[in-house]
């Protein structure tokens, strides 16, 4: 029997096989090391991001499709593919620390934090939902096991647990609605899905309906919009810290990455019925994540619920769509990936062996004991409430401006609403830490240069995006064009 | 009339006898094994629907992956699953109607029929044809799949390891 093999682009797919190779790489010289000194491995993979990341610089030329039109080269996904490896490099600066801290003496943990980003640029470039899906497998499986990384903690077997079962229940929802729009479309591919419902398919099939239902499902559960969102705070309190930064930023980029592309892409046809769907989702996402979030004690449950309500403010620009909401998204996922890592790093610094030193009340007085840290928690918290001159205040300004442009006034209004109810639990870590009598002693805290570089890269962005936010904008809007044909 | 029919309904007949004994058996090994048979029943009517592919696979990842995944659960929790559990709970109304709603939903799309799908049916084998689309045109997802595997099987080391300290 004859096979044509169809002609292998390998360039197209570099950094990925770079990471994936890095990867591997990490396993094999895991093995030589001692039992106690693995932070040359973070070196490593450092080294091995970079490498990725100059790699993906050529391929922004020009828009092509490789492996029979899998994955598309665009600057949408290549736009996505940097924002990954920037998370995942910061995510490494801010572990090595931690990591010697909670005595975690893993090799396996960088080679899969690799895997975890080779699946969130699978999810960006994916044109075919085989790929995305697979994509979206790797990034989720490699995170069940970085969230029960602290064997010995109960709470992170709980937080593996809990994420193991409600994601393998949101995958096959997932799949469930990839079949269904399989049998609408007779293709799985999302360029030809799109081409399908183009060119006057009849829009009224109700497998199509399912499939859109049980996809915005699926996703719901991935990036944690109400009311999917229950897994989330348990999840995100219970991983090790750096894993919850690396989910908090990534795995809602990468799932915001796919969904985009499928829906404001493939299925913008059926626009008028899935954003009045997003609609419901987004008020319901911002306020519950908003509201309860006032109620936590604990810094990183806050950050959950926080993390929550930022989800309901990029459906928001979802809902809006368009030049303008699409370009808002990048802008908005780059700036929420840039202040909460900065954040958790912040956490991390701040924190005891074990997990202690989380409380709200354990940040009283740190401002005058440590300055500077306190001063860069205090431009996340700023940032994240929406407080110029802030990324996070140019980006919820984007994202408001792009929904009141489209014509959903009540929307926007609700989600500023929301802002000025979230300033209150953000501003109210920043009141602890400069207006409160410190606390008994603490132990002393670590610092290390590379939990310092990942604070300075991530001051220096959060300031930078709400200081000078046209280039990034100009990139963002050259990098949703193509999504919108 | 060909003789697809009567072996039609002997699978058939297998599957749901099999499957009746698995929901409401009161002993969960007798359960696993005829989960085993109900198994094998899917996989003759996948032969007999041309999908040798899915058959193969069938057998494989259910017969040979999950039921021997399943005893090894019960042979491990054997104090949970003991004899003699209770079959039925108070919410038997509930699921019963989920059931239902399911089984309708079913039974109208096969009434319906999927259009997209329903254009041709291949006649020649069609495990070659999904070989060759396999390392063609879907060869990048087949090599994610292994990475994918290897993710989770590092995994699987990194969480049931024994700590040597």
């Amino acid at each position: 029997m004859e096979i044509t093999l169809p002609p292998v682009d390998l360039g197209a797919i570099t950094p990925e096989l770079i990471v994936t190779g890095t990867a591997l790489v990490i396993l094999l010289v895991d093995l030589f090391l001692p039992r106690d000194r693995k932070t040359p491995l973070a070196y490593l993979s450092l080294l091995g991001l970079v490498l990725a990341f100059a790699a993906s610089l050529p391929l922004w030329g020009r828009a092509r499709y490789a492996f029979k039109e899998s994955i598309s080269l665009d600057p949408f996904s290549l736009f996505f593919s940097s924002l990954f490896l920037l998370i995942a490099a910061l995510t490494i600066l801010i572990s090595t620390n931690y990591l010697e801290r909670e005595e975690i003496h893993r090799g396996e943990y960088y080679a899969l934090l690799l895997f975890a980003t080779l699946g969130m640029m699978l999810l960006a470039k994916g044109m075919d939902l085989v790929v995305l899906f697979l994509g979206l497998e790797t990034l989720s499986i490699s995170l069940y096991t970085l969230a029960g990384f602290m064997r010995a903690r109960l709470r992170s077997n709980e937080s593996a647990l809990k994420y193991l079962l409600l994601g393998a229940f949101a995958s096959g929802f997932l799949l469930y609605g990839i079949a269904f729009l399989y049998g609408a479309t007779g293709t799985t591919n999302l360029k030809k899905v799109a081409v399908f419902l183009g060119k006057g398919a009849p829009l009224s099939d109700p497998f199509l309906f399912i499939g859109a239902g049980l996809l915005i499902v699926g996703f719901g559960f991935k990036v944690a919009t109400v009311p999917f969102h229950m897994w989330a705070p348990d999840v995100y309190e219970g991983a090790p810290t750096s894993v919850t930064a690396f989910m908090i930023a990534g795995t809602k980029a990468a799932a915001f990455s796919a969904f985009l592309r499928i829906f404001l892409y493939s299925l913008a046809p059926l626009k008028p019925n899935w954003s009045a769907v997003l609609w419901v989702l987004a008020v319901l996402t911002m306020t519950l994540g908003n509201v309860v979030a006032i109620a936590q004690q604990n810094i990183k449950r806050m950050l959950a619920y926080s993390s929550i309500a930022h989800a309901g403010y990029i459906l928001v620009a979802v809902v809006a769509g368009g030049e303008l909401g699409g370009s808002s998204i990048l802008f908005y996922l780059l700036a929420y990936a840039l202040m909460n890592l900065g954040a958790f790093a912040v956490v991390i610094l701040l924190g005891q062996k074990g997990e202690e030193n989380l409380n709200l009340p354990d940040y009283a007085g740190v401002g005058y004991r440590h300055p500077l840290p306190a001063l860069a928690m205090a431009i996340f918290m700023f940032s994240l409430a929406g407080i110029p001159p802030t990324a996070g205040f140019m980006g919820k300004f984007y994202v408001f401006s792009a929904a009141v442009k489209a014509g959903y006034i009540g929307l926007a209004i609700i989600g500023v609403l929301n802002s000025v109810v979230s300033v209150f639990f953000y501003l109210r870590v920043t009141v602890m830490m400069y207006m409160r009598e410190p606390r008994a002693e603490v132990g002393p805290i670590y610092t290390s240069p590379a939990l310092a570089a990942a604070l300075v890269i991530a001051v220096w962005g959060t300031l930078q995006l709400g200081l000078f936010p046209g280039r990034l904008l100009e990139l963002a809007l050259r990098s949703i064009r193509p999504l919108l044909g | 009339m060909s003789i697809e029919l009567p072996v039609f309904y002997f699978l058939a007949a297998i599957t749901i006898g099999a499957a009746l004994i698995v929901v409401l058996g009161r002993n969960i090994v007798h359960c696993a094994f005829s989960l085993v048979l109900a198994f094998f029943g899917v996989a003759g009517l996948y032969v007999l629907l041309d999908a040798e592919f899915l058959a193969a696979v069938q057998v494989l990842i259910y017969v040979g992956g999950i039921t021997i995944l399943l005893l090894f659960a019960i042979m491990l929790t054997s104090r949970a699953s003991g004899p003699g559990v209770r079959i039925l709970n108070e919410q038997l109304g509930l699921s019963a109607l989920i059931a239902g709603g399911l089984f309708f939903l079913l039974i109208y799309a096969l009434w319906k029929g999927i259009p997209a799908l329903a254009i041709k049916v291949p006649t020649q084998a069609n495990v070659p044809t999904i070989g060759r689309v396999l390392m063609t045109s879907y060869v990048l997802p087949f090599e994610v799949a292994s990475v994918l595997l290897l993710a989770a099987l590092v995994g699987a080391l990194i969480l049931a390891r024994k700590e040597k300290d």
